[in-house]
């Protein structure tokens, strides 16, 4: 007798599991211990980085914020003037650079932010000159307050 | 500047300084917060965290130190030994007594950040309780720092023409005893 329902007896299952496998742990050689290994451990860890990284995509940009303004900060101390200080007088001498090419000027332009402190030093100056003064600028010194006299 | 190898105006940058605090008659609480911002890094505008970028600092006269108000009496410095019945309570004042350089060097300890680069800088924090300094950290020291506080004068130090010249609110009678 032949058995004629062998050959339907036998399953070819996915061809590329090694491939499919090697997808995953690629993203997984880096760990320490079995979970860089073993799939089942991997499949568990990859996914939790992966969700960590999706989340640090947002904390990325704040952490950045704060390095950049920490930096500022710390240099325009060396120039005798505090943070605060510093960013509203630029702001309200219309300098719109923002944090991060700020921070990058105190690092490796020293002389451009020592420029940007000694204009916010003068603006604060007016700004007490206007607040405190009596309207009139010293003679010989054009200034908004003169201009809007 | 421009002319330094790389490498070598990289070891320029990241050199690390010794800075000298004389805290004679200054409060310990500001002269610990000047103290974590160098020991941090956080006065160099390349501060980063993981860069290892802050700087020695060496406190003298810490035997001199100045709370300002009742915290001598009222401050409370608190630590339990572990065992049972093991909470202990001092005052400022006797903490000082035991040990002088105890007040500065707790309170630099609770203003850096709490990680483990905490303890390194604890170890880059030096503190004398008067002026004697050895030799090599004084062969070390690069710069000093203001004192956060002016000292007031005592009356003992003013000049009598300052004394005189200092406005009167009213001038007494001749017969006039004051205690």
């Amino acid at each position: 007798m032949v058995f004629l329902t062998l050959s339907c007896w036998i399953r070819n299952r996915g061809p590329d599991r090694y491939w499919k496998v090697q997808e995953l742990l690629k993203h997984a050689r880096h760990f320490r211990g079995r979970k860089n290994r073993c799939y089942s451990l991997a499949v568990r860890t990859v996914r939790k980085a992966f969700v960590y990284a999706t989340k640090a995509r947002k904390l990325k940009k704040r952490n950045m914020r704060t390095l950049w303004i920490t930096r500022i900060a710390a240099a325009s101390r060396e120039h005798g003037m505090k943070y605060p200080a510093l960013m509203h007088n630029l702001t309200k001498s219309s300098v719109q650079l923002n944090r991060r090419v700020i921070s990058d000027l105190a690092v490796t332009e020293p002389r451009s932010f020592l420029s940007l402190a000694k204009l916010a030093q003068a603006r604060k100056q007016e700004g007490f000159r206007v607040a405190l003064g009596d309207g009139k600028e010293p003679p010989g010194v054009f200034s908004r307050v003169v201009l809007l006299q | 500047m421009s002319s330094f190898t790389r490498s070598a105006q990289q070891w320029a940058t990241f050199a690390r300084s010794w800075f000298v605090i004389d805290a004679r008659m200054q409060p310990p609480g500001k002269i610990a917060s000047m103290c974590s911002v160098r020991l941090q890094g956080k006065h160099k505008p390349i501060y980063h965290a993981l860069s290892d970028c802050g700087d020695h600092v060496v406190v003298i006269n810490t035997k001199h130190i100045a709370f300002s108000g009742n915290k001598w009496e009222q401050k409370v410095y608190s630590s339990h030994t572990g065992y049972p019945g093991g909470f202990k309570q001092v005052t400022a004042a006797q903490l000082h007594q035991k040990d002088p350089k105890a007040i500065v060097k707790l309170a630099v300890y609770g203003m850096l950040p709490r990680n483990l680069h905490r303890r390194t800088m604890m170890q880059r924090l030096h503190i004398f309780a008067d002026d004697e300094l050895p030799e090599d950290i004084r062969a070390n020291l690069t710069e000093e720092l203001a004192q956060p506080r002016k000292i007031p004068r005592k009356l003992s130090e003013y000049t009598q023409e300052e004394i005189d010249a200092f406005p009167r609110l009213w001038t007494p009678p001749e017969d006039y005893k004051m205690e």
